[in-house]
């Protein structure tokens, strides 16, 4: 016996009511798309919206090294020297005029900009940009490295001195760096900027800007969002484009539909698979990263009797079918002929990538004396690089190696486990990458013996002294032309010799709307938030 | 026989009536329902503790190094800024004083520093909360009316059409994996129909409306601002759709086997015999009894919403306390991640003080004793 309802058919019907209801409730924000320059109560006149996967920590400058904070910083922070678009072999002038290597490249002084402004108005001067450098380098953050045992005089109202105790022909390549932005000194003391490590002023700067760039930052949320307003007062030959930038932490699937509908006008991360069938009014801007996937094989051989015998690295070399990893990379991808990856100055010819050479692989295989090699490959299981999973690399290096006769075993594991064995060495096999901290190839020595990433591999200092001396000759190097000799010299030594097999540099594949215009991908700071404008 | 001097079934059946939630105590003491939530209460702050140890001891035995995780490849090279960042975060000291030092954060009201943002966690917390409050709050609203009001169908027109569609639908809503179904919603409403918003919690042209409760329909409605609300009301409801589509598929099968369950009892039949009205009977004697198991699911369905909606934050790009809890959790920001535990067990804690307290309102027979 049932309850009977007066009216059954119309209590039946609620489900798709409800559900009519709610998705007209969505309906009626308009859908929600934000066109480059919507009008409207609570809208800026002119908005960009970028998306993005976010790698942000802070806002700070002096504290930022992530590439979502490389983006920020860029654009509200003015730093002496900069590139032209996606140039990284040239620095250009910014807040400094020009500038001057001494011979024995331990001096580089700067001719400051004069008529340079912060946003509140107030002049950029010489002691703003002393206080600033000296912050990052005593703050003891991560970006300090990049000035470790740099002086930071000022020699007159114009004239800045930066003094390292040895050849640093880098230093014109690391100041662009928008870590190294200045800040406006007198404000930033106002709220707890000190040049040590009891400064006080990240959450001030986390929600202020005090910078001489083209955006101001109106508001941060490391985990959602970033806004960015325009700098009326902006100095510049270069004046912003937008009223507004958003910078929106968004998964690179949801990215490509945000994109695609209109609802946001660049995308960040997509794949190589992600750009395929796009619509046909949508720029996709494929570029090799400066990312260099590559593998480790540890010569320690208290980690691992196999990988530690030269001949098995060599064998892996010649092993791995690197047309392959390009295919499952995707467009725009390029082989890596060395650690240096294309676009920094001592690059190696592409021709002199390597090549896959399986029965070349067998009789270094057999000359090493190893029978049956066993290894475990770890590499981090859940991040992407550029779209790009390492799982499925790896799965094709473990294919590759057993056609030579090596069995891999695959180990993945999550990131912050993974890096605990890489960074302390214990990896028989690592799969992994490098990106620049600067464009200079310099940053590319701790590849060898006894440095950050040679230990990573268990190759100690004095453990191949011919490609130490090379490394020495390199980092002393003075003059364009120099240099891209000596690190030539030192990539092919370490590819006949090191623990360390290139791979591949992925795509850095960038969409934006037909509407946007000026894009680059750069590789340190990704995109110049400046340099985009509208058609 | 004195009623006086034989004690009857009435007699000893008063005591107990004089025991139950509602009725007045002799001598001026607490009554029943205050000493039953003082004792919940208490046991809910010992839980909390528990919490706390629980969550220290879990975030610290996971495999990875803190400092690795947080600092970059150059900086990790540097002892000098690996014994900062150590001494900045308490790292540099022995763990059962890092428990201790947590403990007394935690009773003076502060969670520690967060190791990726560096702000206080409570701050970081403040912001993230309400956000998922707004979109779980409203999952749950949508959970209960559809929930419940789909049950009572199904069990009224049981073995109709009526009931097989609503089973077929609830089972739908239960199995389908909740990523799958807010990736397929966001597809087709937002990319290919285009009827509904993208990302975020408003247009991203929009301005936050101004701080008041966190929640942007309800701040947006205070400060008049009526195209943000707009937005926020339309942002919001796919996701908070999607979310409830479980728990409205969860709700509809427990809500029917219980309200067919009261259906067969006694007095039910006895209030039909005497041709109480089927809207009488149904409100006054079946719902009220049938609510019981009912809110259990309820109560425990919206703590799961809470700490379940990092998928579809992820997707829908939803600033709450699932991003944040797995943004904390992959960069081992282990004040961050003891801090959303927390935060999560609370959330517990409170809804079964509040359910417990709900049984013996809506049913008398259960003792506050």
């Amino acid at each position: 016996m049932a309850i009977r309802s007066r009216r059954p058919r119309a209590k039946a019907a609620l489900l798709p009511v409800l559900l009519t209801g709610a998705l007209a409730l969505a309906a009626c924000s308009n859908g929600g798309s934000s066109a480059p320059a919507s009008q409207g109560g609570g809208t800026a006149a002119k908005t960009l919206v970028i998306d993005t996967s976010f790698n942000l920590k802070t806002a700070d400058p002096g504290r930022t090294y992530e590439p979502t904070g490389l983006i920020v910083g860029k654009a509200a922070y003015d730093t002496l020297l900069t590139f032209d678009g996606s140039d990284v072999t040239k620095p250009v002038p910014s807040l400094a005029d020009s500038y001057e290597l001494s011979a024995d490249g331990k001096t580089l002084t700067l001719k400051l900009h004069q008529g340079a402004t912060f946003a509140d108005g107030s002049p950029v001067t010489a002691d703003d940009v002393v206080f600033s450098l000296d912050r990052v380098r005593d703050m003891k953050g991560t970006p300090s490295f990049l000035l470790d045992g740099v002086k930071v005089e000022k020699t007159d109202e114009t004239t800045i001195t930066l003094t390292s105790k040895t050849a640093n022909p880098a230093l014109p390549y690391i100041l662009p760096n928008p870590a190294l932005g200045i800040i406006n000194s007198k404000l930033a003391k106002e709220h707890g900027a000190t040049a040590d490590p009891g400064d006080k002023a990240e959450q001030y700067l986390n929600s202020a800007s005090v910078g001489s760039g083209p955006y101001t930052i109106e508001s941060v949320n490391i985990s959602s969002q970033v806004v960015l307003k325009a700098n009326t007062k902006y100095w510049g030959p270069k004046k912003p484009v937008y009223d507004k930038v958003v910078l929106r932490n968004v998964e690179s699937a949801t990215q490509k539909l945000n994109v695609a509908r209109g609802d946001s006008q660049v995308a960040l991360d997509l794949s190589g698979d992600q750009v395929k069938g796009l619509p046909g009014n949508l720029q996709v801007n494929k570029t090799p990263s400066a990312n260099v996937v590559f593998l480790l094989a540890n010569r320690n051989s208290a980690v691992s009797e196999t990988t530690s015998n030269p001949k098995f690295a060599e064998a892996v070399r010649k092993g791995i079918d690197y047309t392959g990893l390009l295919e499952l990379a995707g467009e725009g991808s390029v082989q890596a002929p060395g650690v240096i990856p294309s676009m920094i100055l001592g690059a190696l010819p592409a021709d002199q990538g390597a090549k896959r050479d399986v029965e070349g692989a067998k009789a270094a295989l057999k000359e090493s004396g190893v029978t049956d090699p066993k290894v475990k490959l770890e590499y981090p299981s859940e991040l992407t690089l550029n779209g790009l999973s390492l799982q499925g690399i790896a799965e094709r290096i473990q294919a590759n190696l057993k056609e030579v006769g090596i069995t891999v075993e695959l180990a993945p594991s999550p990131v912050t486990t993974a890096l605990d064995n890489y960074r302390n060495g214990k990896e028989e096999l690592g799969l992994w990458w490098w990106g620049p901290d600067y464009p200079d190839p310099s940053d590319y020595l701790v590849f060898l013996p006894g440095k950050t990433v040679g230990l990573r591999a268990g190759w100690k200092a004095g453990a191949d002294k011919e490609i130490e001396a090379a490394g020495d000759k390199a980092a002393a190097a003075i003059g364009d032309d120099a240099r891209k000799q000596a690190y030539v010299d030192v990539q092919t030594k370490l590819n006949a010799s090191s623990p360390f097999i290139p791979l591949i540099q992925p795509s850095q594949n960038i969409v934006t709307a037909a509407s946007v215009t000026g894009l680059e991908f750069h590789p340190v700071w990704t995109v110049d938030v400046a340099d985009l404008g509208t058609k | 026989m004195s009623p006086t001097s034989v004690p009857s079934k009435n007699s000893e059946a008063a005591p107990k009536r004089e025991s139950a939630g509602a009725a007045p105590r002799r001598g001026g003491g607490p009554s029943p329902l205050v000493r039953f939530l003082v004792r919940r209460v208490l046991t809910a702050l010992l839980l909390a503790v528990g919490i706390t140890l629980v969550t220290f001891v879990l975030t610290n035995l996971v495999p990875g190094d803190p400092v690795a995780a947080n600092l970059g490849q150059r900086a990790l090279g540097d002892p000098a800024i690996v014994a900062q960042w150590k001494a900045e975060h308490g790292l540099d000291k022995p763990l059962p004083q890092q428990y201790l030092l947590h403990l007394q954060g935690v009773l003076q009201g502060d969670l520690g520093t967060s190791q990726q943002s560096h702000r206080p966690v409570l701050d970081d917390l403040a912001e993230a909360v309400p956000a998922t409050l707004e979109l779980a709050g409203t999952a749950i609203l949508i959970s209960l009316v559809a929930g419940v009001a789909f049950g009572v169908i199904a069990a009224l027109r049981r073995d109709r059409l009526s009931d097989h569609v609503l089973r077929v639908l609830s089972l739908v809503g239960i199995s389908v994996p909740t990523f799958w179904l807010a990736l397929t919603t966001f597809y087709i409403f937002f990319y290919r129909l285009q009827i509904t918003p993208g990302s975020g919690r408003i247009d991203p042209g929009m301005s936050a409306p101004p701080h008041v409760t966190g929640l942007y329909t309800v701040d947006s409605a205070l400060a008049g601002q009526w195209d943000v609300f707009a937005s926020a009301v339309g942002h919001l409801a796919t996701p908070a759709l999607v979310l409830a589509l479980y728990t409205i598929g969860l709700l509809t099968r427990f809500t029917r086997s219980a309200v067919l369950e009261v259906m067969g009892q006694d007095y039910v039949r006895a209030a039909r015999a005497k041709g109480l009205p089927g809207r009488v009977i149904l409100f006054r004697y079946v719902l009220r009894s049938a609510l019981v198991p009912i809110i259990t699911v309820a109560g425990l369905a919206f703590g799961s919403l809470l700490s379940g909606t990092v998928l579809v934050e992820a997707i829908f790009a939803w600033p709450g306390v699932g991003q944040y809890a797995f943004k904390s959790a992959t960069t081992l920001d282990l004040p961050a991640v003891m801090g959303v535990g927390l935060v999560i067990g609370a959330v517990y804690l409170v809804i079964n003080l509040i359910v417990d307290v709900l049984y013996g309102v809506i049913d008398p027979r259960v003792r506050l004793t």
